[in-house]
């Protein structure tokens, strides 16, 4: 496990793992993407907008598992001085920021014909905009500042205070009574979605994991050769 | 008895140099009040709707023009040096942070808070409620302190982009404006709202130090 973080063991590793990773990806939304619009059913309510989360639901997985993979990196970075983390924090952050809006705007495409508007002030929505700015924020960051060393550890700094919002998103629709449903998939109980609609999420969530983790290799490679350059 | 003339001694110079600076206070104040009048302005003169809102409208202004001094928390400080005097006196980076916070307090938030009846007055808001607004507005502002220390001091080394520092105080601020704007409207919960306010209050005061101290450092040691 020492490419996680180990720079130039992590350049070796995404020499074999990129390729794979890329068509696997597509092969995944291929047949995804076909289970989405095909081969499930409408809902008996929802009726067709039902297919909107399929894009929606892994998007909003992703962008706070991916704000939680760089608290871990950040925790890495500075309280064991393994410098793959800050690498980590630059290159992810706007990937995270990506996920995040489509997981917004794909939520107000589907709100607007479930919910009768684009947007509500509800605790899940606004908890959700806010991790937004605070991605972007970060990636603000990264770029305004001349110092590097100051600017990696400035930013893990921010990325773990930043963090006290991810429960706040996770719980927001248990602690308040919002219009968003809770969560319906949970690693503790049944699921109460029916399978014919968990196949399609399970599949869609994987292409999206894979194609995240695609572009993350791509730009933490582009990373590592910038230091390089940088430090000779 | 040495460690704690160093501190009345630190709070003296505060206090010279807030006084040798007081049009800087003066200017914030002044912003303060201009706002409201703009507010007013274009809500129109309805003694009903300004009454409504008015608590609101209190609460982000007073966010907003507190905002508005982050800019010379530690800056000057840290330009001429007295930072780096201050810290071989004995004092470590954290305690700094904490004494900078208070004096922040002080210095700039207090004078909100004397301001605030009068401001009280010209929005319409009822006598009664004003206990309530210095209750959460003297915990909510050491919170906006402790915030402004974190922001400012993870700021000192940029030098394109001094908005991002109000900015992240104001996306942290969210909480303390939804409890602060809840105690006043929903008075029958006080007890249980001022508690939450109290606790984001200390979850901030332990994380403040530790940030602060941990920026003020780097960015001395990288200067």
């Amino acid at each position: 496990m020492k490419f996680l973080v180990n720079p130039s063991k992590f350049n070796e590793m995404a020499d074999y793992l990129f390729r794979p990773l890329l068509i696997l990806s597509i092969i995944l939304f291929a047949i995804g993407l076909l289970f989405s619009f095909y081969l499930s059913p409408d809902d008996y309510q929802q009726g067709s907008t039902v297919r909107i989360m399929y894009v929606h639901v892994p998007s909003a997985w992703l962008a706070l598992l991916t704000y939680a993979i760089m608290t871990i990196y950040s925790i890495l970075a500075l309280a064991f001085r393994i410098p793959f983390g800050f690498i980590f924090n630059t290159a992810v952050a706007p990937i995270g920021a990506v996920f995040t809006l489509i997981c917004i705007i794909s939520g107000s495409l589907w709100g607007k014909p479930m919910w009768g508007t684009w947007w509500v002030w509800d605790a899940r929505l606004t908890s959700v905009a806010i991790l937004f700015i605070i991605y972007l924020i970060i990636i603000f960051m990264n770029l305004s500042f001349e110092n590097r060393i100051v600017r990696e550890k400035v930013v893990a700094i921010f990325i773990l205070i930043g963090s006290v919002n991810l429960p706040i998103v996770k719980f927001s629709v248990d602690w308040w009574n919002t219009l968003h449903q809770p969560a319906t998939i949970s690693k503790l109980s049944k699921p109460s979605i029916d399978p014919s609609m968990m196949t399609p999420l399970i599949i869609m969530t994987f292409a999206f994991i894979m194609i995240g983790v695609a572009i993350a290799i791509l730009r933490i490679k582009t990373e590592i050769i910038s230091r390089k350059s940088y430090l000779s | 008895m040495n460690f704690l003339n160093k501190i009345i001694f630190f709070y003296y110079r505060e206090y010279k140099l807030n006084m040798s600076g007081i049009q800087d206070i003066l200017t914030n104040i002044i912003f303060f009040f201009i706002s409201i009048f703009i507010f007013i302005f274009s809500i129109g003169p309805d003694k009903e709707t300004i009454s409504l809102i008015g608590v609101g409208i209190l609460w982000t202004l007073l966010l907003l023009s507190s905002t508005l001094s982050l800019r010379k928390f530690y800056q000057d400080d840290f330009e001429n040096g007295n930072l780096l005097i201050i810290h071989l006196n004995g004092f470590s980076f954290g305690f700094i942070s904490i004494l900078k916070t208070f004096s922040h307090f002080l210095f700039v938030q207090v004078p909100f808070l004397l301001s605030i009846p009068i401001a009280c007055i010209l929005l319409n808001i009822a006598n009664d409620k004003l206990f309530y607004l210095f209750a959460s507005f003297s915990i909510g502002s050491l919170i906006l302190s402790c915030l402004g220390s974190i922001s400012s001091s993870m700021n000192l080394m940029n030098q394109r982009n001094f908005l991002l520092g109000s900015v992240i105080v104001m996306i942290f601020s969210v909480p303390v404006i939804i409890f602060s704007v809840g105690i006043i409207n929903m008075e029958e919960s006080f007890n249980s709202l001022i508690n939450i306010l109290f606790g984001i209050l200390l979850i901030v005061f332990a994380i403040n130090p530790w940030a602060s101290g941990l920026c003020l450092k780097l960015s001395l040691e990288n200067s």
